[in-house]
């Protein structure tokens, strides 16, 4: 390996590991350890939820996608920005009034049964699992890739260093180590952004005329429908991504890392503001590689476009650059995964362990090593999932993820916080029903099956490769259904009044659970 | 005292509903036109010949910090009447 990559991976290691240090100093009570006793600002938190929700396959794949298709590239990230529009305005504030550390209290502050916070622990845990290990894998090839260092190397390391943060720090070290990914994440690409413009004398025209020289696109390459031809694959992708961040349980946690509602709308601006200016940067990076380095080249050196940025890099900065660009996707991947592993031990140890093991009779230092445990049990289940799943095609569990949470948790908590009718039923059908179609659509998809290179060679009985359209629909409806069909509603009308003005006002606060 | 406390959450709710019809609206007309009306979208706009699908797609990335700053200031606005409801309450 290169000195100056290993060097940068070492400062980033060693940054991160002082973090933690210093975190776990301060994790001693389960409430700092779960939300860091939501001491967080809200532009802190910000910075914390842009770390959380920028994966490498937005760095890397963005970057990637624009400089091989063009405009459909491009979006992609509008989709995932103005899904911020409706966590804001539709279930941020209500989450934070309502629940305490986990989804589980969300969903019992209206329903409170063992069934229930059980239902959305499987949900929450299942989720974060799907999504850390196809972050694992692709983790392993792009450290492969960037840095010559074998595939399970790689995932050792990561899948450590993301059990060490969140086992002895804590929320608090996983927001830390997310909000310095941000920092560098932006710096870098900012400074990326200023070396292209650069390379064209500051002039737009001459880098368009640049990339169209490029791409044997040419024209076209600044028209749509070089990714999306089938349309209503085309719908159903943007519909996914618009509503899927609202189900995702890693993100909605850091909602509750806030003292009040005001800190709660303050981080997801800032988050909209940092992901919008990022993502206008991944667009000059993108189209920076296509003219600078040539679709050819680009194509000759990694055919799926993942390694634009760093090859960008390469090109307009030398060594030094490139080893600073795979540091940031390295830190990009850490600060990922120890978000969805502190999402996943908070189900797992308030909600299982806690609530319904010791039915909340658990002391401090009991739950404290519950968390831990669970944490390191998830690391390391995670991390051996991802070493035996080297070979396979993973693509499908980071849109399962964004499915899954669209169809079945997004429903039942937009539903539980403004449909007064809404019953226990409704809830377990909702989820299943969202969870059992994305399943099927996913399994009989051109994922699964695919007569070229699919696990079943077969033509595939449903075409669309992101379901969305079908399966976010089914999730609704299966908790409209059940809840139609329950025979007498699960709260009194009192109990539903008081939790309605508690959810919209924060005023009867019950948040004791 | 609790007529007061619906009355502002009824207010919240009428500034949030048309502000998330207007962001999904928004939205949705991008990937909708695209399919419906591409040669449109592919047409010079009049800021600096971009095409329309470009100026369309770049405008939602203001159009979401607009809309959230929007709600913000208002839903601060409510929420300090409601926090002096709150303190009545308690004393």
């Amino acid at each position: 390996m290169n000195p100056t990559y290993f060097l940068f991976l070492i400062y980033i290691i060693v940054c991160t590991l002082i973090i933690t240090y210093w975190a776990s100093k301060r994790s001693k009570t389960t409430n700092r350890f779960y939300i860091a006793s939501g001491s967080l600002t809200g532009f802190q938190n910000g910075m914390a939820i842009a770390g959380d929700f920028i994966s490498a396959a937005s760095f890397l794949g963005i970057v990637g996608m624009v400089a091989i298709r063009g405009y459909d590239g491009f979006l992609y990230s509008i989709g995932f920005l103005v899904s911020y529009v409706v966590v804001l305005l539709l279930i941020a504030e209500p989450i934070h009034r309502l629940g305490k550390y986990s989804l589980g209290d969300v969903i019992c502050s209206r329903f409170p049964s063992d069934k229930m916070r059980l239902i959305m622990a499987f949900c929450t845990v299942t989720i974060s699992i799907l999504y850390i290990i196809p972050q694992l894998v692709a983790s392993g090839f792009l450290l492969r890739l960037l840095l010559d260092i074998d595939y399970s190397v790689s995932v050792i390391v990561i899948g450590g260093l993301m059990t060490v943060y969140v086992v002895v720090g804590g929320m608090i070290a996983t927001s830390w180590v997310q909000i310095v990914k941000t920092v560098l994440l932006m710096s870098g690409t900012f400074l990326l952004t200023l070396i292209v413009f650069s390379h064209f004398s500051w002039n737009i025209e001459k880098l368009i005329g640049e990339v169209k020289a490029g791409t044997p696109l040419a024209e076209k390459f600044f028209l749509p429908g070089n990714l999306f031809d089938n349309p209503l694959e085309f719908l159903s992708l943007q519909l996914a991504l618009v509503l899927g961040t609202a189900g995702l349980p890693h993100i909605l946690i850091r909602l509750f890392t806030v003292r009040n509602t005001f800190e709660v709308r303050r981080s997801l601006i800032s988050s909209t503001w940092i992901i919008g200016i990022f993502y206008l940067m991944t667009l000059v990076l993108g189209l920076g590689t296509v003219a600078l380095l040539g679709y050819d080249s680009l194509m000759g050196l990694d055919p799926t476009g993942n390694l634009a940025a760093p090859l960008l890099a390469k090109e307009v900065g030398g060594d030094f650059l490139l080893a600073f660009v795979s540091a940031i996707a390295f830190t990009t991947i850490i600060a990922v995964v120890a978000g969805l592993v502190i999402s996943a031990t908070t189900a797992f140890s308030h909600d299982i362990f806690h609530h319904i093991i010791r039915k909340g009779k658990s002391t401090e230092n009991e739950q404290l090593r519950a968390a831990r445990w669970s944490a390191l049990g998830i690391g390391v289940i995670s991390t051996l999932f991802a070493l035996r799943l080297e070979t396979i095609n993973v693509t499908f569990l980071v849109s399962m993820t964004f499915i899954v949470a669209a169809s079945s948790i997004f429903p039942v908590l937009l539903l539980m916080i403004y449909w007064k009718r809404f019953t226990t039923v409704g809830v377990v059908t909702g989820i299943l029903s969202g969870l059992i179609a994305s399943l099927i659509c996913v399994i009989l998809g051109p994922y699964i099956m695919n007569p070229v290179d699919g696990w079943i060679k077969a033509e595939s009985v449903f075409t669309l490769y992101n379901p969305g359209i079908i399966t976010i629909p089914i999730g609704f409806l299966g908790a409209y259904v059940g809840t139609i069909l329950s025979s007498k509603p699960s709260t009194t009308i009192a109990e539903c009044n008081e939790f309605y003005l508690n959810a919209q006002s924060g005023i009867s606060s019950r948040r004791e659970n | 005292m609790e007529e007061r406390i619906l009355y502002l959450i009824r207010k919240r709710k009428q500034m949030m509903v048309p502000t998330l019809a207007v962001a999904l609206l928004f939205y949705f007309i991008l990937p909708v036109s695209l399919i419906f009306i591409p040669d449109v979208m592919n047409r010079p706009s009049f800021i600096y010949r971009i095409p329309w699908a470009w100026l369309y797609a770049f405008l939602q990335i203001p159009m979401t910090w607009f809309l959230c700053g929007l709600y913000h200031k208002t839903a601060t606005k409510l929420e300090k009447q409601l926090d002096d409801i709150n303190k009545e309450k308690s004393l």
